[in-house]
């Protein structure tokens, strides 16, 4: 088929464009994600004993992760569509995490010396298990999330992928926070950063394959 | 050649509904994708062309995600990129030597039109069977979409979405065939 034969028939009939409601989609999406994040927390872990007493603490920490996502949202919603610059929403994400870094950083120093490492750790010989369990958490909104963005037009997949990553890394963060019995500042601005990263990194994974058209 | 402007405003007059004016968009995006694709793919112009097609389905299938605050050109670019992007990234998963005489160049030379390797009107017997018919109608036969729904006795909005997700698979099965 000639090239002029293909425009002709693409033309034909051409029907008024339809603008996608991407925002209610959106929030629908990681709202879903974020329910069914927290049922596997409340299922598959058991919400923290304390969760009365600890209401404050673990507030914080939902919030911090909140955070994360939402700084990282405007990328993601750029990258939906072609031609759109990042400009400023990459920083913005690259910032969060820096800043969450010093923010341990300088917690650690107000710590005494022979506390820090339990501080950093989340206890005495504690493993910060949020690197693993938040990936877990987060799979639910990535599933959904590439859903959504596949219906889209994303030419920067692995870029998208990574922003879909951090986003549900986030929002698996969110619903940890009621589990995760670690209270200290610098454990979670230190481990729930690193378990968005290893989120992101899975997501440019991920996204480089399921997210192609 | 349109400039950003008079291409823009094709874009916008097609996206309310107007055929003439999605024709005219679509022709002027295949010379400037045609001089895009060959000046990168020089060596294979055959390609290139091949490569014209399907973006221009692309183009067509995704053009609802072009988002009036941003250039259009830059959004016509970018998908062309990523459709350039996928081929190569196809290509070498076939064969590395098929990807020799491949260079990126800023400058892009006009070139004509031509054929393209591979059929459009073959790959279509691959879709199936509601989309392909919906399709035959109404692009290849050029039947109206209510002439189409009443010798198929589906609804008009069934044709329609068969179209266009025909149309997306179509692409899709351009790209796979390509770098072959």
């Amino acid at each position: 088929m000639k090239t002029d034969d293909l425009i002709e028939a693409l033309a034909r009939e051409t029907e008024p464009a339809k603008p996608q409601p991407w925002r209610m989609k959106l929030a629908l999406t990681v709202l879903t994600g974020l329910v069914v994040a927290g049922l596997l927390v409340a299922i598959g872990l058991g919400v923290r004993a304390d969760i009365g007493v600890a209401r404050m603490p673990v507030m914080m920490k939902a919030l911090f992760s909140a955070l994360a996502a939402a700084v990282v949202l405007p990328m993601a919603v750029q990258l939906m569509k072609p031609g759109r610059p990042l400009g400023w929403r990459i920083g913005a994400a690259l910032i969060f995490a820096g800043v969450s870094l010093l923010a341990a950083f300088i917690a650690l120093m107000g710590e005494m010396p022979e506390h820090r490492w339990e501080a950093w750790m989340g206890g005495r010989g504690g493993v910060p298990w949020c690197v693993v369990l938040i990936p877990i958490l987060a799979a639910p909104t990535a599933v959904l999330l590439t859903w959504l963005m596949r219906s889209f037009a994303p030419t920067r997949i692995t870029l998208a992928g990574a922003a879909i990553g951090a986003i549900s890394g986030g929002v698996g963060a969110m619903a940890y926070a009621m589990y995760c019995p670690t209270d200290s500042v610098a454990f979670v601005t230190t481990w729930y950063t690193v378990a968005i990263a290893v989120c992101a990194a899975l997501g440019a994974f991920i996204g480089s394959k399921f997210l192609r058209w | 050649m349109a400039d950003e402007a008079q291409l823009r405003a094709l874009m916008l007059k097609g996206l309310a509904g107007d055929a003439a004016a999605h024709r005219a968009f679509l022709t002027e995006a295949a010379g400037m994708l045609r001089g895009y694709f060959r000046n990168r793919l020089r060596t294979r112009p055959e390609d290139a062309e091949d490569l014209v097609q399907e973006t221009l389905v692309a183009l067509h299938t995704r053009r609802d995600s072009y988002d009036p605050n941003y250039p259009l050109t830059a959004w016509l670019y970018a998908i062309a990129r990523y459709r350039l992007i996928d081929f190569l990234r196809r290509a070498k998963h076939r064969s590395h030597a098929s990807l020799d005489g491949i260079d990126v160049r800023d400058d892009d030379p006009v070139y004509e039109a031509s054929d393209a390797r591979r059929d459009v009107a073959t790959l279509l017997e691959k879709l199936p069977e509601k989309q392909r018919t919906a399709i035959r109608l109404v692009k290849l036969e050029e039947r109206s979409v209510r002439e189409a729904a009443e010798s198929t006795g589906l609804s008009e909005s069934d044709i329609k979405i068969s179209i266009h997700r025909g149309l997306k698979t179509l692409m899709r099965l351009m790209a796979e065939e390509q770098a072959t």
